[in-house]
């Protein structure tokens, strides 16, 4: 049976915000069981900020994208690409941290097990894909 | 359709090719055959 990938995939528009609050909270804690409460409420207030930011900023067709209530399946191609965008940023990144690190003398570590998370989860979720079909 | 107003005109301008159910349902919508309302001339 062919999936109904045209049907827009419904999300609330407080999902996301919620999320980036939540997010925040949860670096609070985290800081202020690391000693450091001023940075976990610095992070709270940029995530809670940039939860109601997405909130208030609703008309721009991106903004509803990122949020999840005006997503389509052009938005979820646009957004399966900006995934693999970032994340190519990302790899990118932290082999040439891990190259200087390297030659600078230093173990190289964590950036060698972020780079092997990274190959492993590829390979994993191509693996997985294939096989799903 | 559960598309957004941006989604079909990136369809009519030729800047996005919708999915296969989408195509049909466009064409079932306007009652037109889908290679009729699609065509493979620009690909």
């Amino acid at each position: 049976m062919i999936r109904e990938r045209s049907q827009a995939v419904v999300h609330s528009k407080w999902s996301l915000p919620l999320f980036s609050l939540a997010l925040g909270v949860v670096a609070l804690v985290a800081s202020w069981l690391g000693g450091q409460p001023g940075a976990g409420w610095i992070s709270l207030a940029i995530m809670a900020g940039f939860g109601l930011f997405l909130l208030l900023a609703g008309r721009s067709e991106t903004i509803r994208g990122l949020r999840g209530d005006g997503r389509d399946e052009r938005f979820a191609q646009i957004d399966l690409r900006a995934t693999a965008v970032a994340g190519l940023v990302l790899i990118t990144t932290l082999i040439v941290v891990w190259l200087v690190q390297i030659a600078q003398g230093h173990s190289g570590s964590p950036y060698d097990w972020l780079c092997a998370i990274g190959g492993l989860a590829y390979l994993l979720a191509v693996a997985f894909f294939r096989w799903r079909g | 359709m559960g598309v957004s107003r941006q989604t079909i005109n990136s369809i009519e301008n030729d800047r996005y090719t919708p999915s296969l159910p989408l195509a049909i349902a466009l064409a079932r919508y306007f009652s037109v055959p889908v290679e009729e309302m699609f065509d493979d001339q620009g690909a």
